[in-house]
C-alpha cells in the first residue's frame, strides 16, 4: 500500500503563538486520557505534542529576564520520528519500530511497558500510562473510533496520526488510484489533527519524498534546523528558527 | 592462621550439621520475622501490579526509581560470590574456607531476587514473564537482541545457572555426610542429592577439577554480568550522566565492593546465630577487611574518574546533573551519606588492625558501606533522568511510595530469609573445605619461633 | 621440626632424586650461595655487556641528535605535530617501567612466594623514570594552552597550571620510584660491597651506609617498603590517568570517555609485568642464574597476565560499545580516528598483540602457560601491542589542528613516521635499556634479602606420597 512516502513535519517557530491548539486538537484525535490538574503536578500528563515555553531577554538579573525587556519563545515538541530513533534498539520486545515511510511506530499490544524507551528518547516525547485511562460517561461519545485506548502499562507517542495517514493511503491510493500530495490530503482533512488545528500555519505536514510538497520546499529553507542534532537522531521534523523584529531588518 | 585450633572431624561435623538437625529458638524467632515482612513485600507487590504503577512515585521523566536501584544493587551483591569463591579458591588464599559457600548462597538468592526487580517494574509484568525469551518461532516474533534488556535476562540467567552448578559441585561432599547421619525422608532427598559419593579418591579428582573449571570459567560470566546490566544505562544517549565508558568496570568494582562487604556482613550474623566462633574467626574478617582495602581504593579511583569526565565534557545536562546530587537538598544530603557511608568512614576505618579484627565494628563498617552503595546507585539512576537534555520544562524530582518502600525492604528480608532456609537444609560452612584446611595445615620452626605453614599444592 | 599433625605429614626431604618442578629453593640454595652467586654475576663486567652498553648509547646518542635538531625548529603550541611519536614513545615507557615497580609491591603485598626472583627486576625500572622525567618536558612545552577546549585544568596559570602539577607529579613519582629501589637494595648493597673490590665495591659500600641489619633496621625497612609501595601506587595510578587525559583526551575536540585513563593505567601495568617477565628470561639465561627462576615464576606470572590481557580486552569493549551503540556523529568520527580508519593498522597490532594472540594464541594453553618460553612469548607480543596502542592514541592527538572546536568534524588521515620519528623512537627505547643494563650492574639484579627470606619460610615436605612445598605464614 505504501507508495514510497517518507512522512515528515516542518515547525515554523516563527509562527507559533503558543496558543496551543494543536495540543487539544491531539487530545481529542488520539483518545488521550484528559489531563487533571493533579497530573500535571505529580508529572504524568499526556501530551503528544507540547509547547515548551522559554523566556528570553536582553536584561538579565541573576539569570532572570526583566519587564518588559522580555520575550516569550515557543516551540511545539512532538516525537521527531528520528531515522536514527535512540528508542528503537533499546526495546526489548520490538514494540518500537522504524516503518517504511519513515514513521516510529509504537505496537501497543506487544509493548511491556518497560519504560527504557522513554528514557533513551532526549526530546521526552514518550508517555507510559501509569493507570487505566478513564472518561466520564459523558464524554464516551467523543472518542475517536479509529484509535485505539491504551491500557495501563503501555506506552504512547505522537503517530503523524496515522489512522489518518492510512485512511488517505486507502482512499486516494487504494480506491481512487491517485497518487498522494499536499492537495489531496488538506482536501480530505488526512493532515495530522494539530497541523490542521493550527491557526497560523506553524505546523507544516507531507511527503518528504514529493519534491513538491510543501514540507519538502521548506525543509530547505536557509532558516531550518533540527532540535538536538548532535546527537545524530536524524529527526523528520525541520524547525525552522524565528527571527527576531530587530534582527530581520539586518537579514 | 595463628588462631586456628585443631579440630576434629566429629566435632566438625557436629558444629556445622548441628542446624540441619536442631535450630535454636533464636533461628525459628528471626525466620518468623522475616517471613512476615516478605508477605508484607508479597503483598505491596500484588497491589501494584493490580492496581498500576501509579501507586509508586514513578513519574515523567524519572520512569525508573527504587526498584531498578534496587535491581542493580542486589545484581551487586550477588558479585560477592564469585570474588571470595573463585579468585580466592584459584590464589589458594586459605582464609576463604569458612566463606566460600555463605558468599555463593547470598549470590545464588540476591541473584533471583533481583530478577524479580525488573519484573514487577514492568508495565505488564504477565508479559514480560515470557515474552523477552526466544519462543515465538512460527510468527517470527523476536526479542530484540539489540537491547541491552535483553542481554540483561541472558547475562544473569547464565550467572545464575553456573552458581547454582558452583554451589551443587562443591556440596556434594557435605551431601553424602548429610545423607549418612539422617533418616527417613531427608535421606532419601539426600541420597538423591549427593549422587552416590562415596568419597574414593578418583571422586574427590572429579570434584576438585570440577570445581577449579567452574571457578575459572565463571569469572568472566562474574565480570560480563554487572557490565552488561550497566550497558543498560550506558548505551542511552540521552541521559548524559549515564553516557559514560566507564560504567562497565564501575558498576562491577562497585558490586564487588558491596558484594564482599555484604558477605562480611552475613559471616557475622551467621557465626553470632550459629555459634560459629571455632570456624569464623578474626583472621577471616582481618583478612576480609585488607581486601576490602584494595577494592575500597579501586572503586574510588573509577568513582573518581566517572565523576570527572562527567563535569569535563561541560555538556549543560550534566552538569546541571551533578549540580543536583550535590547542591540540592535532599540530594545533597544523600550525596553526603553516599560518599562518607560507602568510602570515607569504612576506609578509615579499616586501616586500623584492631577495627578488622573486632567483629562489631566490621559489621558497622560492612552495612555503611552497603547503605552508601544503594545510594550510589539511587544518585546514578533518578539524578541522572531527573535533568535529562535541555527540555527544562520536562525536568523533575522523584520521592518513592509505600508501596516501593515496602518491596525494597521485603528484599532484603526476602535474600536474608532465603539464605536462613537454605542454612535449614544444607551446611552453610563447605565442612570438606574445613577439614582440608586442617590437613594442609602444619607448623615450621624459624629459630625459636613456630610459625604456621600451609602445603601448596602446585 | 615434626608435624604437630595427626596425617601422615612428613619431616623435610633432604634428597635430591625428585621430578616436580616446583621452587624448591631450601634444598638447592643456602643463604651462602645466595650471595655469592648474585656478587659473582654482579661484578661480572663481560665484553659482550660492554659491548651492548656502548651500541645502546650512540643509539641513544643519535636519538638525541635528532631531537635537538628538531628542537631548534620550534618547541612550542605550534609545532606540536612535530612530536607526536616522541609523545607514544614517551607514553609506552612511562607506562610499562613506571608500572615495573608496582609489580613488586603488588607481589610483595600479595605476599606471594614465588616473586622473589623478580622483585629487584621489577624495581629496577624506576631508574628509567630518569628517561621519562626528560622526554616529559619538551613534550609538556607543545601542550596548547586551555582555554576553549575541555580540560581537567581550570587556569594555565601557576599554581593550577597543568604543566606544573604533571611536572611535580611524573617528579615525585621518580624520585618515589628511585627511594623504593634504593631502600629496597640496602640489605643487598652492604652483602655485595664485602665480596668484590674496585669502584662498585665502594659505590655499594658507600650507599649501603650505615645498614647493619639489625632487628629495628628491618622492622623500618619493612615498614618503610609497604607504605612508599602504596604511596607510589597511588601516585602512578594518578599520572597515567593525568597524562593521559591531558595529552591525548584533552587534545581530541569532542571526545569524552572515563575509561581512557584507565585504560592506559591497566596497559601499563600489563606491559610492566610482560617487561619483567622479558627481562627475567633475560637474566635466567645470559646471567646464569637459571637456578634462581624456576618454571614457577613465569607459570604464576602467566595466570595474572592471561587475566591482564582479557581486563585489556575488557576495557576496550566498554569503551568501543559506549560509543559504537547511540551512533552519535562525534563519537563515530572518533572511533573511525583512533580505531576503524585511519590508524587502523595500529589498531589490528594493538588488539592482536595485546589481547587475541597472547591470550587465544598462546596463554589459554596449558602447555604453553606451564612453560618459561612460553610466557616470555606471550609478553613480547604484549610489549609490541602496548607500543602501537600508544601509537594510535598519541599521534592523531597530537596531530589535530583545531584544539579548540566543538567536535571532531571529518576524520583526520594517519600520519606515519618520518625518518627523524624512526630515530627518536629507536633512540629512546635504546636509552631506557641502556639506563636499565647500566644500573643493574651498580644495584644486584637478584634481591638478595628476599631470596634468603623465602628460604626461611620454605620447606619441602612429604603429605602421603608425595610431596609438597609447604610456605611459612607469619600473619
Amino acid at each position: 500500500m505504501a507508495s514510497h512516502h517518507k512522512w515528515g513535519m516542518v515547525v515554523d517557530i516563527d509562527r507559533c503563538t503558543g496558543c496551543q491548539a494543536c495540543v487539544m486538537a491531539c487530545q481529542a484525535e488520539n483518545n488521550i486520557a484528559v489531563n487533571e490538574e493533579v497530573h500535571f503536578l505529580s508529572r504524568r500528563a499526556h501530551q503528544w505534542i507540547r509547547i515548551d515555553r522559554y523566556w528570553d531577554g536582553d536584561t538579565k538579573e541573576k539569570g532572570v529576564v526583566t519587564w518588559p525587556d522580555v520575550k516569550a519563545r515557543f516551540i511545539p515538541v512532538l516525537c521527531q520520528h528520528c531515522e536514527n530513533a535512540p528508542c528503537e534498539p533499546v526495546c526489548p520486545v520490538y514494540a518500537t519500530y522504524h516503518n517504511n515511510q519513515g514513521l516510529n511506530v509504537q505496537v501497543y499490544n506487544r509493548c511491556i511497558g518497560t519504560r527504557y524507551c522513554a528514557n533513551n528518547c532526549p526530546y521526552q516525547v514518550r508517555f507510559f500510562n501509569f493507570r487505566d485511562p478513564l472518561w466520564p460517561k459523558s464524554l464516551w461519545n467523543h472518542l475517536n473510533p479509529d484509535v485505539t485506548i491504551r491500557s495501563r502499562g503501555i506506552m504512547e507517542k505522537c503517530t503523524f496520526c496515522i489512522q489518518r495517514i492510512r485512511r488517505a493511503e486507502r482512499v486516494v491510493e487504494g480506491q481512487r488510484g491517485e497518487q498522494l500530495d499536499d492537495a489531496k490530503l488538506k482536501a480530505g482533512n488526512w493532515m495530522p489533527a494539530c497541523v490542521n488545528a493550527c491557526p497560523t500555519d506553524t505546523l507544516i505536514f507531507g511527503d518528504l519524498n514529493d519534491p513538491n510538497s510543501q514540507v519538502s520546499r521548506k525543509s530547505q529553507d536557509p532558516r531550518h534546523y533540527k532540535l538536538l542534532e548532535e546527537l545524530g537522531t536524524d529527526p523528520n521534523v525541520v524547525y525552522l528558527k524565528k527571527v527576531d523584529p530587530q534582527h530581520a531588518q539586518h537579514a | 592462621m595463628q588462631e586456628a585450633k585443631v579440630l576434629s572431624y566429629r566435632q566438625i561435623n557436629k558444629d556445622l550439621l548441628g542446624n540441619i538437625f536442631k535450630s535454636s529458638n533464636r533461628y525459628w524467632l528471626i525466620v518468623g520475622f522475616l517471613t512476615i515482612i516478605v508477605l508484607g513485600a508479597f503483598a505491596a507487590a500484588g497491589y501494584m501490579i493490580n492496581r498500576g504503577l501509579w501507586v509508586t512515585g514513578l513519574n515523567r521523566p524519572i520512569f525508573w526509581g527504587f526498584m531498578i536501584t534496587n535491581f542493580v544493587f542486589w545484581i551487586g551483591i550477588s558479585h560477592a560470590g564469585v570474588m571470595l569463591s573463585a579468585i580466592l579458591r584459584l590464589s589458594k588464599a586459605e582464609w576463604r574456607r569458612p566463606a566460600t559457600r555463605a558468599a555463593e548462597v547470598l549470590t545464588i538468592f540476591s541473584l533471583m531476587t533481583a530478577v524479580t526487580m525488573p519484573i514487577i517494574h514492568t508495565g505488564r509484568p504477565w508479559r514480560t514473564l515470557y515474552w523477552a525469551f526466544p519462543f515465538d518461532f512460527q510468527r517470527g516474533i523476536w526479542p530484540d537482541v539489540r537491547s541491552a534488556l535483553v542481554w540483561d535476562p541472558s547475562a544473569i540467567n547464565t550467572y545464575l545457572t553456573s552458581s547454582i552448578m558452583f554451589v551443587f559441585v562443591a556440596l556434594i561432599p557435605d551431601l553424602a555426610v548429610l545423607r549418612d547421619r539422617s533418616t527417613g525422608l531427608r535421606r532419601m532427598i539426600y541420597t538423591v542429592l549427593s549422587m552416590g559419593w562415596r568419597g574414593s579418591p578418583r571422586q574427590w579428582k572429579l570434584q576438585a577439577i570440577a570445581g577449579i573449571l567452574l571457578s575459572a570459567l565463571i569469572l568472566p560470566v562474574f565480570v560480563s554480568v554487572h557490565s552488561i546490566v550497566s550497558f543498560d544505562f550506558s548505551m542511552t544517549i540521552s541521559v548524559k550522566a549515564w553516557h559514560s565508558t566507564i560504567f562497565a568496570p564501575y558498576f562491577v568494582i562497585g558490586a564487588v565492593l558491596s558484594g564482599v562487604s555484604g558477605v562480611v556482613t552475613v559471616m557475622i550474623f551467621i557465626r553470632w546465630l550459629f555459634n560459629w566462633e571455632d570456624y569464623i574467626r578474626r583472621e577471616h574478617i582481618d583478612a576480609l577487611g585488607r581486601l576490602l582495602i584494595v577494592i575500597a581504593l579501586a572503586w574510588f579511583y573509577f568513582f573518581a574518574l566517572e565523576f570527572m569526565f562527567g563535569i569535563y565534557g561541560q555538556e549543560g545536562d550534566e552538569l546541571a546533573t551533578r549540580h543536583m546530587q550535590m547542591f540540592e537538598p535532599p540530594w545533597s544530603w544523600l550525596f553526603l551519606t553516599f560518599i562518607i557511608t560507602a568510602f570515607f568512614i569504612p576506609l578509615g576505618l579499616w586501616l586500623f588492625r584492631d577495627v578488622r579484627r573486632s567483629f562489631l565494628w566490621m559489621t558497622i563498617t560492612t552495612l555503611l558501606v552497603n547503605v552508601g552503595m544503594w545510594l550510589e546507585r539511587f544518585l546514578i539512576i533518578v539524578p541522572g533522568l531527573a535533568r535529562k537534555q535541555g527540555f527544562t520544562g520536562t525536568w523533575h524530582t522523584y520521592a518513592p511510595s509505600a508501596v516501593e518502600i515496602t518491596i525494597i525492604v521485603g528484599t532484603f528480608a526476602m535474600v536474608l530469609l532465603l539464605f536462613l532456609l537454605f542454612a535449614k537444609v544444607f551446611p552453610l560452612i563447605p565442612l570438606f573445605d574445613i577439614k582440608e584446611g586442617q590437613v594442609l595445615k602444619d607448623e615450621i620452626k624459624i629459630g625459636r619461633r613456630r610459625v604456621p605453614a600451609v602445603i601448596r599444592e602446585d | 621440626m615434626h608435624s604437630t599433625h595427626s596425617l601422615p605429614i612428613g619431616d623435610d626431604v633432604h634428597t635430591k632424586d625428585y621430578k616436580v618442578q616446583l621452587s624448591v629453593h631450601g634444598e638447592e640454595l643456602d643463604s651462602k650461595t645466595i650471595i655469592e652467586d648474585v656478587s659473582r654475576g654482579f661484578f661480572a663486567f663481560g665484553a659482550f655487556y660492554k659491548l651492548a652498553l656502548l651500541a645502546l648509547a650512540a643509539l641513544f646518542a643519535v636519538g638525541i641528535v635528532v631531537f635537538v635538531i628538531r628542537a631548534a625548529d620550534g618547541l612550542g603550541d605550534a609545532s606540536r605535530h612535530q612530536w607526536d611519536y616522541l609523545a607514544a614513545v614517551f607514553a609506552f615507557i612511562v607506562s610499562a617501567a613506571g608500572c615495573a615497580p608496582l609489580i613488586a609491591v603488588a607481589l610483595r603485598m600479595t605476599r606471594n612466594h614465588w616473586r622473589r626472583p623478580i622483585s629487584r627486576i621489577a624495581e629496577l625500572y624506576a631508574v628509567v623514570g630518569l628517561l621519562s622525567l626528560l622526554m616529559f618536558i619538551p613534550l609538556l612545552r607543545v601542550l596548547p594552552p586551555i582555554d576553549g577546549r575541555r580540560t581537567l585544568w581550570f587556569t594555565d596559570e601557576f599554581p593550577g597550571a597543568p604543566v606544573w602539577w604533571n611536572f611535580f607529579g611524573l617528579l615525585g613519582l621518580v624520585i618515589a620510584g628511585l627511594a623504593l629501589l634504593f631502600v629496597s637494595a640496602l640489605p643487598d648493597w652492604l652483602q655485595t660491597s664485602r665480596r668484590g673490590q674496585g669502584f662498585r665495591a665502594g659505590f655499594a659500600g658507600v650507599f649501603a651506609g650505615r645498614w647493619t641489619g639489625t632487628e629495628a633496621q628491618w622492622k623500618l625497612h619493612r615498614a618503610v617498603l609497604a607504605i612508599m609501595g602504596a604511596f607510589y601506587f597511588l601516585l602512578l595510578i594518578y599520572m597515567l590517568s593525568i597524562i593521559n587525559t591531558d595529552f591525548v583526551m584533552s587534545l581530541v575536540p569532542g571526545w569524552k570517555d572515563a575509561i581512557m585513563p584507565a585504560h592506559q593505567a591497566l596497559t601499563g601495568i600489563q606491559s610492566a609485568l610482560a617487561l619483567v617477565l622479558i627481562t627475567a628470561f633475560l637474566v635466567r639465561t645470559f646471567g646464569g642464574y637459571k637456578k634462581y627462576f624456576p618454571m614457577e615464576v613465569f607459570w604464576s606470572s602467566s595466570k595474572i597476565l592471561m587475566a591482564l590481557c582479557l581486563l585489556w580486552a575488557y576495557f576496550w569493549f566498554a569503551a568501543f560499545m559506549t560509543f559504537w551503540y547511540g551512533r552519535m556523529p562525534v563519537e563515530q568520527t572518533i572511533l573511525k580516528t583512533f580505531m576503524f580508519e585511519s590508524y587502523f593498522i595500529p589498531f589490528l597490532i594493538n588488539i592482536f598483540c595485546s589481547w587475541l594472540i597472547p591470550f587465544f594464541g598462546l596463554l589459554m594453553w596449558n602447555p604453553v602457560r606451564k612453560s618459561v618460553w612460553g610466557p616470555t612469548l606471550a609478553s613480547c607480543f604484549i610489549l609490541v601491542g602496548a607500543f602501537f596502542m600508544m601509537v594510535r592514541l598519541y599521534v592523531p592527538a597530537f596531530n589535530i589542528e583545531d584544539v579548540t572546536a566543538f567536535s571532531l568534524e571529518t576524520v583526520p588521515a594517519a600520519v606515519t613516521p618520518n625518518a627523524g620519528d624512526i630515530f627518536i623512537i629507536i633512540g629512546a627505547l635504546s636509552g631506557a635499556v641502556f639506563l636499565y643494563m647500566l644500573a643493574a650492574k651498580f644495584i644486584p639484579i637478584i634481591s638478595i634479602w628476599e631470596m634468603k627470606e623465602g628460604l626461611l619460610y620454605q620447606r619441602v615436605r612429604t603429605l602421603f606420597r608425595s610431596r609438597f612445598l609447604m610456605v611459612g605464614k607469619p600473619d
